[in-house]
């Protein structure tokens, strides 16, 4: 019997474990423990998921419903309790039970629970409407299990009354099924088992009673399949038990426990029963022949429970300390690789090869059945392309291995024949005719040829449990913490490496690395067994196999990663079940999956491409990965910073802070100049400073102190690097500054002793400029000082003062350049870029690169341009004043800058001649100036509100920051003009709006005879447009139009309501005094000539024509009328004026001699209301026109009340 | 991590005070269920946004003086607060000036130091002394959207661009960014006005983001386009959620205007919600410069 190793997956330690249950899709399981626990473990990560505690004492049956997220407990509490894992508490509780709990389970399709139980009974509950349905009572001591068939109405259970029990169960479906077709006979059925339920045997009915176990019976469970029965029982037997539909039958005992048998279990697809007992010992048995296959015992702990995954290869066993989670057998699929084709061994243990070329799969070649036991799969395969046979072993029967030629052509699984085989634990070929067998109970190595007969034998290292190929004529050992490199030719040991439990060996395709693999550690090794890398994952290691770059890939249970020779490494991708790979070619992986089936995955290599082209320094190649692939992200800029690679994370970044930072870490001031101009922040300047002084860049240096206007600093560079002249320069910033501390320094600096003394005379410090000059030997300074102080110089007691001393001279002009640096820009990196770019001679190549070439020109100097340019010009040293304005210059990073510009208000005033612009603009002085120039204005006051309409029109307050004053903005009438030259201001009240709203509104007041509304109408237009813009000439010859006619109307209603002033609205005048008779009457016969719309002069005509006849001025009547017939628009009018003409030309005299000549050509004074005939002298008004007598020039026009009559101008101006 | 940027703590209140939302702030964010590092960022937002609401008395009292020792953030409030009082009061705030400039002098790298006593600098008529300290901070999209502010004031607007672009480059699509670069977006006109008024509209029209100020924001980008009607609908939503709200009673005074209507009555309403409004006191000052320009002309009324 073999008492080989377990394959453990997993193992947890607790209290004892009494209940296991699988879940059937996901890798956990639910262990209920002796003390009240249940437990839910990952048994593949190894981490406990949950834990629910509810039961009193301890909990002995656990099981996971099939599809549903639930599970069951029994306890020692005599509760059973339905629990979610998802809300991760019980459900609900389901009493009943009198005595403690034993088993629970689910049936596999119905909602139902079975339970076994101490008080005798089976029990068999429906979980959703939470009722007891039936209580199976014949047992008449503790029945300690009881479980469903998997698909037939039975249920089996035993019973420490020795029996094991199987019952039907079929009434109770029938039952409890929806009742489908109701027949009569159904229901006479159904009344019947009614019947038979109050005797609560009909439901569940015992159907064999099997005896044989000598004492109480632990356990028992159905064959999957088959009408087999497994049991296991205190007389430490388990009892195989076959049955058919009429009787059941005990088939045979399988013998080998020493303690009570305590469960077991039939495999779920394999002919095999499982077993646990007291004894600590877990057995296989052979379900066909009865004898035991495996055992495993542990050390202290006895087994209490097993279980069986339903679908994988998984077993669990509870045990005194905890759980074990196992498999029975390896899955890894024996393979062998050579150049494009893959042997490997499938399941049924065929021989099949697989080509990478063409990506099929090649039918069955050979049929190794023979190798090995039933169930034990070959564990090994070693192929020998010479002979093209292959060297299977097969752990099965202690390890034996075997020799078998391939057939020529794959042509189904034949028998091979001529094979030879022998003992071994592993077996490989070490030579084209040789190969080497690893025998672990002799502990000896054989060289065998081909014929099987060994040449050579080789004791290996003590403690060797394992042997893989090593290269040519060598081979690897494999001890449990070390591996050897063994020569055979030599028969030596060539090196040794402490590893630990190494399970694996993958050779480079090169053959000049391998990758041992141990279960948590991958180490690189090179081919002398030089450890060159080493990695830990906490997720078991599966597999690996080598780029062809020489990357290593491998898998664990869930993920294919890389690792790079360095030890980098990463995920390449997910894997959503275990695989083992072969090989990987481009972005195909291929592998073979727990089936033996070849698969082929997909992953994207980018990534360890381009970290191994890094470490490789392959520039070009990661130019072309950079180029061709989506690579470039936050993660691969920090990999290669973090890796020491920052001028070469330079190349990706954008963001100018990042890029600063990269560009100090790697010394590329260019760069980091040009971020820190571009965020201008001090810190960053203080930052580059330092750096920049840590290079000796003192031009970077000093840019970077103008920058922080650090005038100290900036004085004592120009010191430490020799420049006096700036060092003057900065004397004189001093100076400006009126900084006296820095003004001293810079003195003393410069040894300028007579700048000192007027210094500190200046400052009244007339001892220390007496000793200043004293110390210095200026004596005749000295008389001066004590002049000024009105002392003798026997009053002054001095101190030795010394030699003065001057500052010392720079002997080597430093500030000339910077201290000479290895060239540091172009890495190779970016030298690759350049080359690149060359090629395709993109400009664009890269900003960068192009900065190193051309380093020497606009670099270096770049930032000291103003300067020198300064110096160029020589300004500043020739003389005071310039100086004042060099220092303008020099300091220029603020100066320029500070101040407030010009808004967009005095824009508008300097970009239009337009009165109205300038009022938007806020400069009423500038505007009232047009205004007066263009139509002599010179009373304001009328137009105040317009130009504060305008003001206030072109003003907006857009809310900013929280407690900061809203954003005046200006608004435009150029809407979509940003040329800050073009730009112009809107203008409230445009023509359009005018001649619809005023000038309509006084034309209507002209009909409805409200004069004085007229006349505030139309001096609105005139107002209005003398202060505004329109677009187009056309427009300002429309608006002229307007303004004339506005001004029109002005004038004539003003000499009707003077008119009425006088008279009133009476018509019949005769009451009056002739001159007012007069006054009136020509009144309204000038009312109809100013140059009103027809229909309005129509109204002015008809009313003179009326006003005259009644007062018997016949012959002005008949002058109206004519004009009237002549120009009148209205036909009741013409019907009237018909009338009084004929009447009038009876006698077409007037009464009184008026100042009125119906045939002359004439224009009316604006303030006199008397005629101006045509060639005698007259003003007019600039803006409207309206005539007045000479005597009223440089008055204010009394139409529009703005100009002054005949004042010289230039004409208004509308448009731009 | 930036407390400020998308995932973290502080970005839903900033981003309410942000867009004007004072009583949402206020009520909203309970300081006390933030981590400890940022209470004190919440509380100086929440001081500000009482201040903003014209609480001026509450924050000045709920400061101690103690507090306002030991924290200069808090101090920084305190002053600001009392600042703004007194300017709403109509006097010039200079005991507060003096206080902020003190404070400022020793804390010049405190970013709520630098931004509120950065406000005071710059409405005390010292733009230059308060960019000075706003240009200390350390990647504060409020700091820049204050240099921009005050560039704006002063007509700078190529600083403005500048400051604006560089913060653009550091944090993308920050609301603060875009607000900032629609401020500038309103000087420069053309098709800004149309980006300026897609940001605004989003911010108005949104009503989560909805506020009094995000509203004007919006009608006064309609203004500038010339959509007088629609920006009339805004100014009146506005007015509607804050009938006292200056700048929606300055811009309805300017739409009243530009319209030719009689504009008294909205001057009235706005002297009765904010007598220290600058655009009143810009009218009554451009009053006197009218009269002032018109005194240097002597017309003739008789012959």
């Amino acid at each position: 019997m073999n008492t080989s190793t377990m394959l453990t997956k997993f193992e947890s330690k607790s209290s004892r474990a009494k209940g296991i249950a699988f879940h059937p899709k996901r890798p956990w399981i639910l262990v209920s423990l002796h003390s009240s626990t249940i437990q839910l473990w990952d048994y593949r990560m190894g981490t406990l998921i949950d834990r629910f505690e509810e039961h009193d004492g301890p909990v002995r049956g656990i099981d996971f419903h099939k599809t549903q997220p639930l599970f069951v407990s029994g306890g020692d509490d005599y509760k059973i309790k339905v629990w979610s894992y998802q809300t991760r508490r019980c459900l609900f509780t389901l009493n009943g039970h009198l005595d403690y709990v034993r088993t629970v389970f689910f049936h596999h399709e119905l909602p139902w629970i079975i339970s076994s139980s101490d008080d005798q009974t089976i029990r068999i509950w429906n979980w959703q409407n939470r009722s007891l349905i039936c209580t199976m009572t014949g047992h008449n001591h503790y029945t300690m299990c009881a479980q469903f068939h998997p698909k037939e109405d039975l249920v089996v259970s035993a019973s420490l009354d020795q029996s094991v029990r199987v019952w039907d169960i079929s009434g109770l479906r029938k039952k409890h099924s929806a009742p489908t077709s109701m027949t009569f006979e159904d229901q006479i059925a159904r009344q019947a088992q009614n019947q038979a339920d109050m005797f609560g045997n009909t439901d569940a009915v015992v159907k064999f009673v099997l005896e044989g176990h000598d004492r109480g019976v632990n356990w028992v469970s159905f064959h999957p399949t088959l009408p087999l029965i497994v049991s296991a029982g205190d007389d430490r037997l388990v009892k195989l038990w076959r049955m058919s539909e009429t009787k059941a039958w005990e088939v045979d005992t399988c013998r080998g426990h020493f303690q009570n048998a305590s469960a077991a279990l039939f495999h779920p697809h394999q002919d095999l029963i499982l077993s646990v007992g007291e004894d600590k010992t877990i057995r296989v048995w052979d379900l066909n022949k009865r004898s035991s296959v495996q055992s495993f015992k542990r050390e202290n702990d006895r087994f209490w429970v097993i279980a069986a995954h339903p679908e994988i290869n998984l077993f669990a066993a509870g045990h005194d300390n905890g759980v074990m989670v196992f498999k029975l057998e390896r899955e890894r699929p024996a393979s062998a690789l050579h150049q494009n084709q893959l042997f490997y061994i499938t399941k049924e243990k065929h021989v099949r090869s697989y080509d990478f070329t063409k990506n099929v799969e090649s039918p069955s070649m050979l049929s190794l059945k023979k190798l090995g036991p039933a169930g034990v799969p070959p564990r090994s395969m070693s192929y020998n392309p010479a002979e093209r046979s292959i060297l299977v072993t097969s752990p099965g029967d202690n390890g034996i291995y075997e020799l078998i030629n391939l057939p020529r052509d794959a042509s189904g699984a034949v028998e091979p024949s001529n094979t030879m085989r022998g003992q071994g634990n592993a077996a490989v070929f070490v030579a084209r005719n040789r190969f080497a067998v690893f025998n672990s109970s002799t502990s000896q190595i054989d060289i065998k040829d081909l014929s099987n007969s060994t040449t050579k034998t080789i004791k290996p290292p003590h403690g060797t449990s394992d042997m893989v190929f090593g290269g040519t004529g060598c081979l690897l050992l494999i001890a449990p913490t070390m591996v050897y490199l063994y020569d055979i030719q030599q028969k030596k040991q060539l090196a040794e490496l402490a590893v630990t439990g190494v399970k694996y060996v993958v050779w480079s395709t090169d053959g000049l690395h391998a990758a041992l693999l141990s279960k948590h550690n991958v180490t690189v090794v090179d081919k002398s067994l030089k450890q060159v890398s080493t990695l830990h994952e906490t997720i078991r290691i599966k597999s690996a196999c080598w780029d062809d770059a020489g990357v290593l890939l491998y898998s664990t249970l869930n993920h294919i990663k890389y690792t790079l020779m360095n030890g980098d490494n990463g995920i390449v991708r997910t894997l959503e079940q275990t695989v083992y790979l072969v090989r990987v070619k481009g972005r195909s992986v291929y592998c073979l999956d727990r089936a033996a089936k070849p698969k082929v995955l997909t992953i994207d290599p980018t990534e360890y491409r381009f970290k191994l082209a890094l470490v490789k320094r392959h520039y070009d190649e990661m130019l072309n990965i950079i180029k061709n692939s989506s690579l470039v992200g936050q993660s691969i800029i920090s990999y290669l910073q973090k890796k020491g690679y920052p001028e070469i994370a330079l190349q990706f970044v954008q963001d100018p802070q990042t890029r600063f930072e990269l560009a100090v870490e790697c010394g590329n001031l260019d760069v980091a100049v040009e971020m820190a101009k571009q965020l201008d922040r001090p810190q960053l300047w203080q930052r580059l400073t330092n750096e920049a002084l840590a290079h000796g860049n003192h031009q970077v240096v000093e840019m970077t102190y103008q920058k922080l206007r650090s005038f100290d600093k900036l004085s004592f560079l120009y010191l430490a690097t020799g420049d006096q002249e700036k060092l003057q320069r900065m004397a004189k910033i001093a100076d400006h500054r009126g900084d006296m501390i820095s003004r001293y320094q810079n003195s003393l600096y410069l040894g300028d002793v007579q700048n000192r003394i007027e210094m500190f005379k200046e400052l009244d410090q007339y001892p220390l400029a007496y000793l200043t000059a004293k110390a210095n030997g200026l004596d005749d300074q000295c008389q001066e000082i004590l002049e000024a102080c009105g002392m003798a110089e026997d009053q002054v007691k001095l101190p030795n003062a010394g030699a003065p001393s001057a500052p010392p001279k720079a002997i080597a002009p430093t500030f000339k350049a910077n201290w000479p640096t290895r060239a540091t820009g172009a890495s190779s990196f970016e030298k690759a870029m350049l080359a690149e770019g060359d090629e395709t001679a993109a400009p664009d190549a890269n900003g960068y690169g192009e900065d190193d070439l051309l380093a020497e020109e606009p670099e270096r100097n770049g930032h000291l341009e103003e300067a020198e340019d300064d110096d160029a010009a020589a300004g500043w040293d020739m003389g005071d004043d310039v100086a004042a304005e060099t220092e303008e210059d020099f300091v220029n990073v603020e100066s320029t800058e500070a101040g407030p510009g010009s808004s967009e208000a005095d824009l508008w005033t300097r970009n239009s001649p337009l009165a109205a612009d300038h009022a938007a603009g806020g400069s009423f002085d500038t505007a009232m100036n047009l205004l007066s120039r263009q139509i002599g204005a010179v009373n304001f006051q009328p137009l105040e509100e317009r130009f504060m309409e305008i003001y206030q029109a072109t003003r907006t307050f857009l809310p900013g920051n929280s407690g900061m004053p809203p954003l005046v903005n200006y608004v435009r009438r150029t809407l979509t003009e940003t040329d800050s030259r073009k730009v112009l201001p809107l203008i409230p009240r445009d023509l359009e709006s005018v001649q619809s709203g005023e000038l309509t509104a006084g034309k209507n007041a002209m009909k409805a005879n409200k004069l004085e509304d007229g006349v505030v109408a139309f001096k609105k237009v005139l107002h209005l447009l003398m202060v505004n813009a329109v677009s187009s000439q056309a427009q300002a010859q429309e608006a002229q139009a307007a303004i004339k006619l506005a001004a029109q109307y002005v004038l004539a209603m003003s000499i009707e309501l003077e008119r009425r002033k006088s008279t009133g609205k009476e018509t019949d005048i005769s009451s009056f005094s002739d001159d007012i008779k007069k006054r009136s009457l020509e009144l309204s016969a000038y009312f109809t000539v100013p140059a009103m719309e027809p229909q309005h002069q129509t109204l002015a005509l008809f009313s003179a024509m009326n006003f005259a006849n009644k007062n018997k001025q016949l012959g002005s009547a008949l002058g109206f009328a004519n004009a009237l017939i002549e120009r009148g628009t209205n036909a009741k009018f013409k019907e009237t004026a018909r009338k009084i003409k004929a009447v009038c030309e009876r006698s077409p005299n007037d009464a009184l001699d008026i100042e009125f000549d119906t045939f002359g050509e004439f224009d009316i004074c604006g303030a006199s209301y008397t005629p101006i005939y045509a060639g005698e002298t007259s003003f007019a008004c600039p803006f409207d026109g309206i005539k007045y007598q000479t005597r009223y020039k440089g008055t204010v026009c009394r139409v529009c009340e703005v100009c002054a009559i005949g004042a010289p101008s230039s004409g208004l101006r509308l448009t731009i | 991590m930036d407390p400020f940027s998308s995932d973290g703590e502080l970005v839903h209140i900033h981003t309410a005070f942000t867009q004007s939302q004072y009583p949402t702030v206020l009520s909203d964010f309970d300081p006390s269920s933030f981590s400890a590092n940022n209470k004190l960022p919440v509380q100086v937002l929440q001081y500000r946004a009482q201040c903003a609401l014209g609480q001026y008395d509450d924050v000045i009292s709920s400061i101690s003086d103690s507090d306002a020792k030991s924290t200069p953030d808090l101090a920084a409030v305190r002053v600001y607060a009392s600042f703004l009082q007194s300017s709403a009061r109509g006097s010039d705030g200079s005991d507060a000036l003096a206080e902020a400039e003190r404070i400022a002098a020793g804390n010049k790298d405190n970013l709520s130091v630098q931004l509120l006593v950065g406000t005071i600098l710059a409405r005390s008529g010292s733009p230059e002394n308060a960019l000075e300290l706003l240009i200390r901070h350390q990647g504060s999209l409020d700091a820049v959207a204050l240099i921009i502010q005050i560039h704006l004031s002063q007509n700078r607007m190529d600083l403005a661009v500048k400051e604006a672009k560089s913060a653009r480059s550091f944090a993308q699509d920050a609301l603060l960014v875009n607000l900032a670069e629609s401020w500038i977006g309103m000087r420069k006109g053309g098709e800004e006005y149309q980006k300026a008024f897609y940001v605004f509209e989003e911010l108005a029209q949104s009503p989560s983001s909805s506020s009094a100020a995000t509203l004007v924001s919006q009608a006064v980008s309609e203004l500038h386009m010339g959509r007088v009607e629609e920006a009339e609908t805004a100014l009146n939503s506005a007015l509607a959620m804050e009938p006292e709200n200056s700048a929606a009673l300055a811009n309805k005074l300017v739409l009243d205007t530009i319209l030719g209507r009689d504009t008294e009555d909205a001057k009235m309403k706005l002297e009765a919600a904010d007598a220290q409004n600058e655009m009143l006191d810009d009218f009554k000052a451009k009053r006197e410069a009218f009269q002032a320009a018109m005194g240097k002309y002597s017309p003739k009324f008789e012959p």
